[in-house]
């Protein structure tokens, strides 16, 4: 293999696809993340912490510029971290993936990937806008949520090796294994120990946003990365003339 | 006449991968989970309070699905 296109092709796909994640943030939850610091701020001012003021929103509109630019930059990096991952499986796993090109084999793992590390810990802890969320629990929640993804990623590695091992007819077995896994998980695993303060309209209205600007970012990290690995072959050996 | 030969391997090559699980994990936690940590390292506890990274990455951070503040 190519190491450095290899390398280049990951990177190139996982930064364009975050950013592009970030971009989309801005028409899917930016409208609600605004609502919900609406509230926040409404708090605020009844409970007597902060004051209707000139001064305060002179502040608040500086910071939430640079947190609303600081996404774009953040959907980069983010797109850096996950689409690595996403690179480092799909160089092991293409050979066994379904698909007759790189971009069908990377929209299937991207798929998988998408299921098993950002849906179903989703639904145990899905995402929450600013007012939801206490920040003495931070941390624990933190753990949670990334003990839920290791947890089923790790689950799927495991039950793909099990897939292997069975014959044609016993394969199912594999995934009913990982779905008897990951609900045993799902029922074991601490609920969210916050208090949902904001309205469920909001609040299920960012959710939805949310899944679907992190699947813009999968779809888009998938094409990019299989269009770029047909048309430069990484994974085809160097030859030198000699 | 030069004849070619095959000099690399079909194989993923070991460094690569362990350079993009180090970009895997750094980024995961710059933009997921840093309260004050990164930065704490150069201008120490006033990094918990001041928050540069988390404010950067607020919007994303919800948009994402991780646990904020």
């Amino acid at each position: 293999m190519k190491a450095a296109l290899f390398f280049v092709i990951v990177l190139v796909s996982g930064f364009s696809a975050g950013t592009i994640h970030g971009l989309a943030n801005f028409v899917t939850t930016e409208p609600f993340l605004d609502e919900a610091i609406g509230i926040e701020n409404q708090n605020l001012f009844a409970s007597g912490e902060e004051k209707d003021t000139p001064v305060f929103w002179a502040e608040y509109n500086a910071y939430r510029v640079w947190q609303k630019g600081g996404q774009v930059l953040a959907g980069g990096i983010l797109g850096l971290s996950i689409g690595s991952l996403f690179g480092v499986v799909f160089a092991y796993s293409r050979h066994v993936l379904p698909g007759q090109n790189h971009v069908k084999k990377s929209l299937v793992l991207a798929g998988l990937m998408w299921f098993t590390i950002f849906i179903i810990p989703f639904l145990k802890y899905p995402a929450n806008p600013p007012t939801v969320g206490d920040p003495d629990t931070v941390v624990l929640r933190a753990i949670l949520y990334l003990s839920f993804i290791a947890l089923s990623g790790f689950g799927a590695v495991g039950f793909y090796r099990v897939y292997k091992k069975l014959q044609d007819r016993k394969k199912i077995f594999a995934f009913i294994g990982f779905a008897v896994y990951i609900s045993i998980v799902f029922v074991l695993m601490p609920p969210n120990p916050d208090e949902i303060t904001a309205p469920m309209e909001l609040v299920n209205g960012f959710r939805v946003m949310s899944v679907t600007a992190v699947t813009v970012f999968w779809i888009a990290n998938a094409l990019i990365l299989g269009l770029l690995w047909e048309k430069f072959q990484p994974h085809k050996p160097l030859v030198k003339k000699v | 006449m030069s004849s070619s030969i095959i000099i690399t391997s079909q194989s993923v090559p070991k460094l690569v991968i362990a350079v993009l699980l180090v970009i895997f994990g750094f980024g995961l936690f710059i933009v997921g989970f840093d309260q004050g940590h990164l930065f704490s390292i150069v201008i120490g506890e006033e990094a918990f309070d001041a928050l540069y990274l988390h404010e950067l990455y607020h919007d994303m951070r919800h948009a994402a699905g991780f646990p904020c503040h």
